[in-house]
């Protein structure tokens, strides 16, 4: 399933590309850099708590009035000290976001998620559509924050079970600040996601939810 | 038949006036200056009878109109008016433009000389004006004075593209005639550079009388306007503004931060216990301080939309009038600047 949506995400990726003339792409901004990443997980109970620190990659893309983020991240999530779970695990994780500029501060955004857990077993590997709005403010000069929420559809376990439409939110927070004349950006990103997982081992349908808190901090050059 | 005295008063003025007339011209002939002599010592038939002589002597046009005004001065003194009519008639036929100044001359003699003009024909006091405009957009005025009631024909001869003689009146006249010539050649285009000849001929049944002014034209180029850079009284406006601080940035870096904390804790109640908020604070502390320091900073200056528009009208304004002055100057390069100036002139009428 998680390869499923690894291979949308270079599909995705390799369409947006490949469908801009190369004489628009030196119109275009390009902005790549690294993240240091932090989180929190949750699932099924408050038993199973994790928290970790890992890197990350985030790059975007800005044409005119659309523009899209690509974001990877791995963070070893290791048990805490007071839950019950007893082995770290790695989640790698893919997200891509489109956005098109609406109007005012708002934009629209559409895009997946995937997460995959090392150790399989370990943690719940997820993917999912995500659907959504970004309002952007500019707060003075080069400072921008914006202001994430959005449903996630479709969402697979690895472990099996079911969300309902509504049941998979996502809230994110950014903030970006242009240095030296606007080459570099420092970029601070926090997601937060909540998936009302059920599972139905036969006896009933069971609530398993899956919650993770992602603050990522780093710099990217503006091209 | 009572032939009354001339008055002693008159004959003193007359006397005094007719040195003051002559003092342009001298008198050469002898005979001429013994009948001025008679004249001055109020010896009128002496006047008479020196005059007369003189005449049958050989005498410059000058000198023959200065005898003839002394007969006809006498004859008005001596109330002969016919007499005097007939010899001022000789004066204005031999000088056309000779006047006589009337603070200077006795009623007699002044009515004498206008009887005079009214008899014979000639055309007077013919002037062109010094004048300078724009082809096709001014006149040259021209005056003269016509003796009687005449067919008068003015025409203007010369130059090079008149094709010799280009008549630009023709009226029946009496008295002073004012007109205005456009200096246009049937074709509409200004008459070429040169020197002409305005000429007026009066016409009335076998008599006729003619006279000419020479003048000079000259071409010049007609000045262009220059273009606007901007417009008397309106300058431009600053594009942009610093709007004044405010607490709008903080504001929002803490709204934004606390929707999305808030909404972390909502989402986050249930089976899995409260939410971390290290994450979620780390990063809303972060777009705090970015908030708070942009509030104490100095704004960016914003686009002020009002200048902006109020320009844009100053610059379409400032170009639609450019253009049309551009227009303007071509046209203006295409015209031609005409100078009149009225030449001495060399001879009188005749």
């Amino acid at each position: 399933m998680s390869g499923r949506f690894g291979g949308w995400a270079a599909c995705g990726l390799g369409v947006l590309l490949t469908a801009q003339p190369l004489n628009r792409l030196a119109a275009q901004h390009v902005i790549v850099g690294p993240q240091i990443a932090f989180g929190d997980y949750r699932e099924v109970s408050s038993d199973l708590h994790y928290r970790g620190a890992g890197g990350g990659l985030k790059a975007t893309l800005e044409w005119k009035k659309l523009s899209a983020d690509f974001v990877v991240s791995k963070v070893k999530y290791k048990p805490t000290s007071t839950g019950t779970a007893t082995a770290e695990f790695d989640a790698s994780e893919i997200e891509v976001r489109l956005r098109y500029y609406i109007t005012g501060p708002v934009s629209g955004e559409l895009g997946f998620i995937n997460r995959k857990a090392d150790p399989e077993f370990e943690a719940q590997s997820v993917g999912a559509i995500t659907a959504g709005a970004q309002m952007a403010y500019l707060l003075g000069p080069g400072v921008r924050m914006a202001l994430r929420g959005g449903l996630l559809f479709g969402a697979k376990y690895s472990g099996g079970g079911t969300t309902s439409a509504l049941g998979a939110l996502q809230l994110g927070l950014g903030v970006t600040v242009d240095a030296l004349r606007g080459r570099v950006r420092v970029t601070g990103d926090y997601g937060f996601q909540r998936f009302s997982r059920k599972t139905d081992d036969g006896s009933g349908a069971l609530p398993a939810p899956i919650q993770q808190s992602l603050g990522r901090v780093g710099f990217a050059i503006v091209f | 038949m009572h032939r009354s005295t001339p008055s002693i008063p008159w004959l003193v003025a007359l006397a005094l006036a007719l040195p003051l007339v002559a003092q342009a011209q001298t008198i050469q002939n002898a005979t001429l200056r013994r009948a001025q002599q008679a004249f001055d010592n109020l010896d009128y038939r002496q006047v008479l009878t020196v005059a007369h002589a003189s005449l049958r002597e050989r005498l410059t046009g000058f000198e023959r109109a200065r005898a003839y005004e002394l007969l006809g001065f006498t004859y008005a003194g001596m109330d002969s008016i016919l007499k005097a009519v007939d010899a001022f008639k000789q004066v204005v036929l031999i000088e056309p433009e000779r006047d006589l100044d009337p603070n200077r001359t006795s009623p007699k003699a002044l009515s004498a000389f206008q009887v005079a003009l009214t008899q014979i024909l000639v055309v007077r006091q013919l002037r062109v004006d010094s004048v300078n405009f724009i082809g096709g957009q001014g006149a040259v005025g021209i005056r003269y004075t016509v003796t009687q009631p005449s067919r008068v024909v003015t025409r203007v001869t010369g130059g090079s593209g008149t094709s010799g003689s280009m008549r630009i009146d023709s009226t029946v006249a009496n008295g002073q005639v004012n007109l205005r010539w456009p200096a246009r050649l049937p074709s509409g285009d200004p008459v070429p550079a040169g020197n002409y000849n305005v000429v007026v001929e009066a016409t009335v049944g076998q008599n006729s009388f003619s006279t000419s002014q020479p003048i000079r034209i000259t071409h010049g180029v007609v000045d262009t306007v220059a273009h606007l850079t901007s417009l008397p009284g309106y300058t431009y406006l600053p594009e942009t503004e610093v709007p004044p601080k405010s607490w709008r940035p903080m504001g929002l870096a803490l709204v934004y931060s606390g929707i999305a904390l808030a909404g972390t804790s909502a989402l986050s109640r249930g089976e899995l216990g409260s939410a971390s908020m290290r994450e979620g604070g780390l990063i809303g502390g972060g777009i705090v301080v970015a908030g708070f320091i942009m509030t104490l900073k100095k704004p960016a200056p914003q686009p002020a939309r009002g200048n902006i528009l109020y320009n844009s009208l100053l610059r379409e304004q400032i170009a639609r009038r450019n253009t049309e002055i551009a227009q303007e100057n071509t046209r203006r390069r295409q015209q031609v600047a005409l100078s009149v100036v009225p030449l001495p002139r060399v001879g009188g009428g005749r």
